[in-house]
């Protein structure tokens, strides 16, 4: 059997893509070999959800940033001009970087007549690996504050998991919010998707531009209702627009809050949640 | 006139939720508000008030490379320029350029030694302003849905907006950013006075309170924090964080059902507590 990625996104945050994601990684954990990847970047936060926190850096990534040759440079100008994201300042006769605009394109050097620029690489993330107590690996990345980059992390992250993916695994990868870099990168190459909504107006028109992504790449996917029964008449229209595609529903809870608190994995605690997350599994295992 | 950011790192903590809050309680001073939603991904500062988008009254644009095959050689030099892995080419063809991979630095039309690169406008963003009700305004940015890069549509949102603010005169303009801490979100918080920080009372919450903390710290932006849901979880590592980063926690936030449930049908406008 062939390996399957199954991306886990929902456009809105917050809505319980990583509770999702570390119930289905256990789940799956009991009857296959499961490779879990947190490729939100930005708050990576599966493994706490699995009460795990330590991990070893497998890897650490970099972006490139400018440095300027005073020696060399004559006060031109022609970097900051062609700097299509206004980092690159003259100040003082010299060009100042603003690093937290820098895209790390290169224009400034390739522009520069002196050649008193280089590009350096600067640390801006790493990738780590933890081997969790149920026994599967999970491997997460991490943007540094006020770095760049963070879709290019995800994508090494995917480079980085290759080596622990056998075939036939199930590969669980637990999407960022939003629709943008991080996210296209997490759902380029996936072979099924679940999109995580909550029946609000918002998580219900973020949702529908998570699924836009999702589309655009032609993967099949399924939705899980998370909190239904906050707003029973959304949750309706929901199941009416999308039928068989509904894997599941999850009701609200505060004892969610209060175990995760606690650090204990949904999948341990003695929550009704727990059920309701088994029949999605159980409807996953049927439809990928 | 004072700039203020809300955010917060993790999705769901309450961020467009708490902005509106602070919007209606401005408002009852007799402030003039312009509320910038600068999730331009997700935006839904509008859908919360109940409100269309209103009038379109600016666009972003980048700028995409285009060859000119009359004038390439086939060199490659533009394959090898371009570090974002946008331009493509099979040996002895001409280069493929890949739009959603360009992140229109216009490095590759520096280096093309035959002039052959030229280039394009394309709108990647737009930014809405509606009027929703007296001395409150709302501004919208979108960015194109499959758009990549959507830092600089935030940075278009806020120049289109402080363009107009001349003719607004808000007291205030509340930035509402997206979750994370990447791109979008730095271009939100740079040049604001100061950031709320939204967060909830779970490891998670605080873990990503640290993040976008920090975050702050190096931007240079005075932040305080705003606990939402403070009565459900554990509180004590919130303020742990709060100490260790010197900032206040400026409000506890309990959980409301009513709130919730104005939440969730877009019912916020007049909300408050």
């Amino acid at each position: 059997m062939r390996t399957k990625n199954i991306v886990i996104l929902s456009g809105k945050g917050g809505v319980g893509k990583s509770m999702l994601a570390s119930a289905l990684s256990m789940l799956f954990s009991l009857e296959k070999k499961v490779v879990s990847l947190d490729c939100d970047v930005d708050t990576p936060n599966l493994a706490i959800w699995l009460n795990e926190s330590k991990g070893k850096i497998i890897s650490t990534t970099k972006s490139l940033k400018p440095e300027i040759n005073r020696k060399k440079c004559d006060g031109c100008g022609l970097c900051a001009e062609n700097c299509q994201f206004s980092a690159l300042i003259m100040e003082k006769k010299y060009p100042k970087l603003n690093p937290f605009l820098c895209e790390g394109c290169g224009a400034c050097k390739v522009v520069c007549p002196k050649g008193a620029i280089s590009l350096k690489p600067v640390p801006n993330g790493e990738i780590k690996l933890i081997t969790t107590k149920y026994g599967f690996p999970l491997i997460y990345g991490r943007l540094f504050p006020g770095e760049s980059g963070s879709g290019k992390i995800v994508s090494k992250i995917k480079e980085k998991a290759e080596k622990f993916i056998k075939e036939g695994d199930i590969v669980i990868i637990d999407s960022a919010p939003g629709t943008g870099c991080p996210v296209i990168a997490s759902v380029r190459g996936s072979d099924y998707a679940i999109l995580v909504v909550e029946p609000t107006i918002s998580g219900v028109s973020d949702m529908k531009k998570a699924l836009k992504v999702v589309d655009y790449f032609n993967v099949p996917f399924g939705v899980v209702i998370n909190k239904w029964d906050i707003n029973k008449r959304i949750t309706k229209s929901i199941e009416k627009q999308f039928k068989n595609k509904i894997l599941g529903k999850i009701s609200y809870n505060k004892e969610i809050f209060k175990a995760i608190s606690r650090l204990i994995p949904i999948m341990e605690s003695s929550l009704e949640t727990k059920k309701e997350i088994k029949d999605i599994y159980l409807n996953l295992l049927k439809r990928t | 006139m004072k700039k203020i950011c809300i955010t917060g790192g993790k999705g769901g903590v309450g961020k467009s939720m708490f902005a509106i809050l602070l919007a209606n309680e401005l408002l009852k001073k007799g402030k003039r508000v312009i509320l910038c939603d600068c999730d331009v991904e997700c935006p839904n500062d509008y859908l919360l008030l109940g409100q269309k988008l209103g009038k379109l009254v600016g666009q972003v644009y980048s700028e995409f490379p285009k060859i000119n095959k009359k004038k390439c050689k086939k060199c490659g030099i533009c394959v090898k320029t371009c570090l974002s892995n946008a331009i493509f080419q099979v040996p002895n063809k001409y280069p493929l350029i890949m739009e959603n991979l360009c992140s229109g630095c216009k490095a590759c039309g520096i280096t093309c030694p035959y002039g052959a690169i030229s280039f394009y406008k394309k709108r990647t963003g737009r930014v809405f302003l509606t009027k929703v009700k007296k001395n409150f305004w709302l501004a919208t940015g979108m960015a194109n849905p499959g758009l990549e890069e959507t830092g600089l549509i935030v940075a278009g949102t806020k120049k289109t907006i402080l363009g107009l603010s001349g003719k607004i005169n808000p007291d205030f303009i509340l930035f509402d950013t997206a979750a994370g801490i990447h791109c979008p979100v730095v271009s939100a918080l740079l040049g604001s006075d100061s950031a709320y920080c939204l967060t909830e009372p779970t490891p998670m919450g605080a873990y990503d309170l640290s993040l976008i903390l920090e975050l702050c710290r190096k931007l240079g932006v005075k932040s305080k924090v705003i606990l939402n849901q403070a009565d459900l979880g554990n509180k004590a590592n919130i303020y742990k964080i709060a100490q260790k980063f010197k900032v206040k926690v400026e409000k506890e936030i309990p959980y409301s059902k009513e709130l919730a449930i104005a939440y969730s049908n877009g019912n916020l406008l007049n909300f408050w507590k």
